[in-house]
């Protein structure tokens, strides 16, 4: 159990003194997981409402084809996108394979499925009243739907987190789509990840608490922004 | 202004409105009675462009309103459903809804708020959130909340099911004020005929989601004698009703099915009015899932009664059989 003690030691040094490549590794993560869930949430909210609140046909289909995505493997959704920016690929042109934007689709697919069908079923559970009330005191399309939103803020704020939770945590696409690249796409979980297998335990501590610690506090501040609560 | 036309109304393939025409006339006060499943609640939706209909079209101000209407048509009506929900926040807030979506704010959105506020007797519970209300103020709230807006057409899902009977006059005298500031056409779903009587000008019954064309049970348009005396002989048809009232002229008479005494022969008993006829129809399952058995007769008018199913077993009560029906003179509700 020495190492584990010794490992905890370490990552605390390395924490304590600041080192740059450790929060190099910490900012990256978090830009590439805040960017994604801002995407994956951008798009996947309003399509879970609109899938919750529309009947059309085929409204069924889709919505076991967005749970049925919840269950992606990450290592096929990182093959797919890999073969979409790869250099014969048909978004080879972009340049993207082995840079963080390449992560970005990989965890925006990722956590779209999660987005949407966690949101529309939040939507389906606010009382049809409210949707009915509001349109019959004369709001729009716009401000119907964010009064929905309103009434399920609490489920919707726990989406977010979850989508959040999944790219943040996410190895499988980072590793493929990014490349582990030092300095460039190394991310907390392929650091971790890498370190683990070089034997560097200090370090893979040391990066899987700043791992947790940025989990934590981008759900505290969820929770903040959520408000109180009350009626 | 708002009037459906050759409807037909499905839920997953079931009919549960059917109506050739139903109007709401401009300035209109309108209520429609029947029992729970009637389709009231349906045929308000319908009026208050919530819902297209199946079939049919909904027409405003004679134009067709199309499947998807435009929201500057939406807010000329407002409805206030059976069980109304408070959104998220305080009474204000809420009364002020829709104001907000309409871009009015400030102090013209305050003055509005606080003017149907005070109509509806909610003043002092405006910082309150929905649930530290009862369901009665929450049903005031509501209607508040609809009337801020100024609709045209202001729909009305039995306004009075929750309130008890001050709140219910407070919020027919808030009707009573809006209309006679500007014109304003409501109508009222209720299954309650002693509300639709006292409050609206023009009745319609619904039954199974068709309109009918039988009045609702025992009701009379009589013309009472003038006097001063406190019971009055009311002609209807080819009998007398005795009821206890210092109205005269022109007024409605209804005897509640529930307050009839049903017996095969005259009873001695201080009932001022015994009517002996044959019973024409037994309906063991009254429309609405209500108890009971509906035992109609004809006493020289037609009257229908309200037993338990032991009552009417006993009584042996079949078409035709003979039949007498009594109630107090006081039992008869005059609007």
């Amino acid at each position: 159990m020495d190492f584990l003690a010794e490992g905890f030691r370490r990552a605390l040094a390395l924490l304590l003194s600041g080192d740059a490549e450790v929060f190099g590794i910490a900012l990256l993560t978090l830009k590439i997981a805040v960017v994604a869930t801002v995407v994956a949430c951008g798009i996947g909210l309003p399509l879970g409402y609109f899938l919750a609140t529309r009947r059309f046909w085929g409204r069924r289909a889709a919505l076991t084809a967005v749970n049925t995505a919840l269950a992606f493997p990450t290592v096929v959704v990182g093959l797919l996108v890999y073969g979409l920016l790869s250099r014969r690929g048909p978004l080879g042109g972009l340049g993207w394979l082995y840079t963080w934007q390449a992560i970005v689709i990989g965890d925006v697919l990722l956590a779209l499925p999660i987005a949407a069908a966690l949101s529309a079923a939040a939507v389906q559970g606010v009382d049809p009243r409210v949707r009915r009330t509001a349109e019959t005191l004369g709001a729009g399309r716009w401000l119907t739907a964010w009064t929905v939103a309103r009434e399920a803020r609490f489920a919707l704020v726990a989406v977010i987190t979850v989508a959040f939770g999944q790219v943040v945590a996410e190895i499988g696409a980072a590793m493929m789509l990014g490349g582990n690249i030092r300095g460039s796409t190394r991310t907390l979980t392929t650091a971790v990840a890498l370190s683990t297998s070089q034997g560097d335990f200090g370090l893979a501590v040391a990066l899987g608490l700043l791992l947790i610690a940025i989990a934590l506090i981008v759900n505290v501040t969820l929770q903040v922004l959520q408000g109180k609560g009350g009626g | 202004m708002v009037e459906l036309r050759g409807v037909r109304h499905r839920y997953d393939g079931r009919l549960v409105l059917n109506l050739d025409h139903f109007a709401v006339p401009a300035g209109a006060l309108v209520a429609v009675v029947g029992h729970n499943g009637s389709g009231k609640s349906t045929l308000l939706r319908l009026l208050a462009l919530l819902e297209a209909p199946t079939e049919g079209d909904v027409l405003w101000d004679g134009a067709p309103v199309p499947r998807r209407p435009p929201t500057t048509l939406r807010r000329r009506v407002t409805l206030v459903e059976q069980r109304p929900i408070l959104f998220r926040g305080t009474v204000l807030e809420n009364i002020g809804y829709g104001l907000r979506v309409r871009g009015i704010q400030g102090s013209q959105a305050y003055k509005r708020t606080a003017e149907v506020a005070d109509q509806l007797g909610l003043l002092s519970l405006l910082d309150r959130r929905r649930h530290e209300l009862s369901d009665g103020e929450v049903q005031r709230v509501a209607v508040a909340r609809a009337l801020a807006v100024r609709p045209d057409v202001l729909l009305l899902d039995e306004p009075a099911s929750s309130a008890d009977r001050a709140a219910t006059g407070a919020l027919y005298r808030a009707l009573a004020a809006e209309r006679a500031a500007r014109p304003l056409a409501i109508c009222i779903a209720s299954h309650q005929l002693e509300d639709a009587y006292r409050w609206a000008d023009d009745i319609r019954a619904l039954a199974e989601g068709r309109l009918s064309p039988v009045t609702p049970e025992n009701l009379f348009r009589v013309e009472l004698p003038s006097g001063s005396g406190e019971t009055k002989h009311a002609r209807v048809g080819s009998i007398e009703i005795v009821v206890t009232t210092d109205r005269t002229g022109p007024v409605v008479l209804a005897v509640p099915p529930t307050d009839i005494f049903v017996s095969r022969e005259p009873l001695p008993s201080s009932a001022r009015n015994v009517l002996s006829g044959r019973v024409t129809r037994v309906a063991t399952h009254r429309p609405g899932g209500a108890g009971g058995v509906a035992v109609t007769a004809d006493v020289g008018v037609e009257l229908v009664a309200i037993v338990t199913a032991e009552a009417a077993r006993e009584l042996a009560l079949a078409p035709d059989a003979p039949v007498v029906f009594s109630f107090k003179a006081s039992a008869v509700r005059v609007f």
